[in-house]
């Protein structure tokens, strides 16, 4: 059985006293609890940041066992070393590239034959491992026994059994200890070992050498290699064997070998994921039911979330008082308080957002919930080429499109991530209804509402067909769309409430600071004084021109949407200013501003307590009171204009904010893109919207 | 030849045949000689929900259509016998 090329057991790589802080990787299939274990492992010492040069979620902690610091870092869910998309092509390129000092491999105790077959695949990477069989609880509800010590013995290595989601995870670090390198268990049908021992002076490695044979493009190899392993290949397919089909085969009878004797079936009942899936995903009851579910995270992100941002702006308001009391030249006060209180407000105003989506996501997602989700809106999203899952962040795009950009993150394949992404700016925020409102009922009083929901249902249309075409131009294949559905779970609230903080303070860290800047950019540009005229007067004027061939031939319209490009919220209150004359900073003293700050308070508690029983209400109101400006902008525009600005509105870079989000979920070069690609968007549909209403 | 797609819920097959490019179905279970189980169909008629030993899938009908198998039961599904015994 044992591989003679293979290094014997080696436990001195573990116990060799070292200073340097050591990487024990979490590597196992998808929905086996892995979060769960680190989470149970390491307590609070979570965090979430990204893998080196990709935008891929990379979950880590820090775990202090005496003399040794250890960093836990977990891998992506993979079935195989061999990727079907490019996040399980980051597993093996780090076991590759970045060997671990310690192979943590997860197993799902209640699938474990499935489990077994990474497994088997990972013992012939030569790295040290010790297994960790977790949901014996559900194994348990299942009528499965798994037998840790029949595991032990026919595999030869460390296993320790846990049920992570409950704090049960003792067994993992004394196991870890115990660590070693194994040998390969895996005897494959004659052609493919032969392949294999006739590419050993290229590739020592058995793993890898089974990973490029079985068709594994992005390996680590010298041309020479990459060649050997191409003429093996042909001469194993003239004989007729797939090599990918002989290896998956050998290791599936192995695995089935090592089940029959570690696990022993106690009777069985139907799951209660079968019979919950007849209810949840009922051919009546299941469309109704995923609407509700749909509506309901909705809800709990923005609805709870209100009261809290109305907090942050009272205490940006408070803070900015203060500052305009201070003995201070004018200017100075104002950049305190419209540049920097205002730009930091702008960046923590996401935070309750942020909090709640992830809150919800992850509650979604390690429930089980996800995945039926995904399964009922399959169908029509694959009209746009989009899998199921990523009904949800579109939707949440219509409350605003930052969080939206993040639920990405949910989404299994980059490429689709990326195109769901480019496709949410588009996608009419709440912010953007105060701008819609205001020139609907001031252009179009007897169509408002139609107008504005003509709007919506444009940004829609034109993300969806955004995503399509971009999946056009990417791929030709269009990849598959199979998954699976985990069982229904409770997840660990402590889990949910660790990963939810520490995605936000992943996101204040990353996109904060571009935000700020940003607004501070903005604070400047309206503010400071260039030859006797403020640049925002001048910038504006000087787009006025490009803006004329859509009917928009007001400087003060043109520049209310440079603001715009740092926040939809302020447009309207920039036309305001530019058309009525600006407002005073009103100054705040020290007493009024904290009573301020503790009616805030109190009204956002008040406020989340009302959301949450009324999670199932709904309030929409369109028609704004009368106004000065109203009256103001009548004399703005003509009403071809006035839709040719709205759909530009409508379509062109939403906010700083969403593309800080953007930046951090596909990278720098797509998000610049994007910006040119929405701007002449934007352009050109504003224009034919000004050329079809007279 | 009957494709995985032909099946109604309640009805089990052995994969006999699927295109070896599918490494995902491949890498979920669906191999050839795996016994599935068609759970049910989403309320839009696609994708299908299939049990692959412990493993439930969703499989949409386009790739459904390249996964030859032999039926193992032809009972209407309210007919079938539990397929698994009841404690």
């Amino acid at each position: 059985m044992n591989c003679p090329r293979c290094d014997p057991p080696d436990n001195a790589a573990l116990e060799a006293p070292s200073t340097r802080t050591k990487r024990w990787a979490l590597v196992g299939g998808p929905n086996t609890g892995k979060s769960s274990l680190i989470n149970a492992l390491a307590g609070s010492q979570l965090s979430v940041g990204n893998w080196p040069g990709t935008t891929l979620e990379r979950l880590s902690a820090r775990l202090d066992l005496g003399p040794t610091q250890v960093e836990l870092v977990d891998l992506p869910g993979t079935y195989s070393l061999l990727a079907t998309s490019p996040e399980e092509a980051l597993v093996a390129r780090e076991l590759l590239q970045h060997p671990p000092d310690l192979v943590l491999n997860v197993l799902d105790a209640g699938n474990l034959e499935r489990s077994l077959v990474l497994t088997l695949e990972l013992t012939e990477l030569g790295l040290p491992m010790v297994l960790v069989v977790n949901l014996l609880d559900e194994a348990e509800a299942k009528g499965l026994k798994v037998d840790l010590e029949a595991l032990e013995e026919a595999l030869g290595l460390p296993v320790a059994g846990t049920v992570a989601s409950r704090g049960q995870v003792a067994a993992v670090l004394p196991k870890a200890k115990e660590a070693r390198i194994p040998s390969p268990k895996v005897r494959y049908p004659e052609p493919l070992e032969k392949a294999v021992d006739h590419l050993g002076p290229w590739i020592p490695n058995r793993g890898l050498a089974l990973l490029a044979l079985m068709g594994e493009e992005n390996l680590p190899l010298s041309q020479e290699a990459l060649e050997a392993v191409q003429r093996a290949r042909e001469s194993l397919k003239r004989m007729g064997h797939d090599p990918y089909l002989l290896a998956l085969e050998g290791r599936y009878q192995k695995a089935r070998e090592v089940y029959e004797r570690a696990v022993h079936r106690q009777g069985s009942s139907a799951p209660l994921t079968e019979r919950l899936d007849r209810l949840v995903l009922h051919p009546l009851l299941g469309l109704p039911l995923f609407l509700l579910a749909l509506f309901l995270t909705f809800r709990f992100t923005f609805a709870l979330s209100a009261p809290w941002v109305d907090f942050i702006g009272r205490t940006q308001e408070v803070l900015a008082g203060w500052s305009g009391a201070l003995p201070l030249p004018p200017l100075l006060r104002s950049f305190l308080a419209e540049g920097l209180v205002a730009g930091v407000g702008t960046v923590l105003a996401f935070t309750p957002i942020l909090f709640l989506l992830y809150l919800a996501l992850a509650f979604l997602e390690l429930s089980g919930f996800l995945a039926r989700m995904a399964f009922v809106a399959d169908r029509a999203m694959q009209w746009a080429g989009l899998p199921g899952k990523a009904f949800i962040p579109l939707v949440l795009g219509f409350g605003c499109n930052v969080p939206a950009i993040y639920a990405t993150r949910a989404l299994s394949h980059p490429l689709d991530r990326l195109r769901v992404a480019l496709a949410i700016p588009f996608l009419a925020c709440g912010a953007r209804l105060p701008v819609f409102t205001l020139f609907a009922f001031v252009f179009f009083p007897q169509q408002a509402p139609l107008v504005v929901f003509g709007l919506y249902l444009l940004g829609l249309l034109v993300g969806l067909l955004t995503a399509f075409l971009l999946g056009r131009v990417l791929r030709a294949d269009r990849g598959e769309g199979a998954m699976e559905l985990p069982p229904y779970r409770f997840p660990p609230l402590r889990l949910l409430l660790r990963l939810s903080s520490a995605r936000t303070g992943s996101f204040v860290q990353g996109a904060g600071g571009p935000i700020l800047l940003a607004v501070l950019a903005i604070w400047g540009l309206l503010h400071i004084p260039l030859l006797g005229q403020s640049p925002y007067a001048l910038l504006a004027q000087g787009l006025t021109p490009l803006f004329r061939p859509l009917g928009v031939e007001d400087w003060r319209l043109v520049g209310a949407l440079i603001p715009g490009f740092v926040a939809k919220e302020v447009v309207v209150g920039t036309l305001g200013v530019s058309f009525l004359g600006g407002e005073t900073l009103a100054p705040m003293g020290l007493w009024e501003g904290l009573r301020n700050l503790g009616e805030g308070l109190v009204q956002a508690t008040q406020g989340t307590l009302q959301g949450l029983t009324s999670l199932l209400t709904v309030n929409l109101s369109l028609t704004p009171e009368p106004t000065p400006l109203q009256a103001a902008l009548k004399e703005a525009a003509s009403p071809s204009g006035a839709l040719a600005y709205l759909v530009f509105v409508l379509l062109y870079t939403p906010c700083v904010s969403t593309l800080a989000a953007l930046r951090q979920v596909v990278g720098l070069r797509w998000s610049a893109l994007a910006v040119g690609y929405q701007l002449s968007v934007a352009y050109l549909l504003a224009l034919l919207a000004h050329r079809v209403v007279p | 030849m009957l494709s995985l797609a032909q099946l109604s819920p309640g009805h089990r097959a052995r994969i006999l045949q699927i295109p070896p490019e599918k490494k995902r179905l491949l890498a979920l279970g669906l191999r050839p000689g795996a016994v599935v189980e068609i759970l049910l169909k989403a309320p839009l008629g696609d994708p299908l929900e299939v049990r692959a030993g412990e493993a439930y899938l969703l499989v949409r009908r386009a790739e459904a259509k390249g996964i030859l198998v032999e039926a193992l039961s032809v009972a209407e599904p309210h007919e079938l016998p539990p397929v698994r015994p009841t404690r």
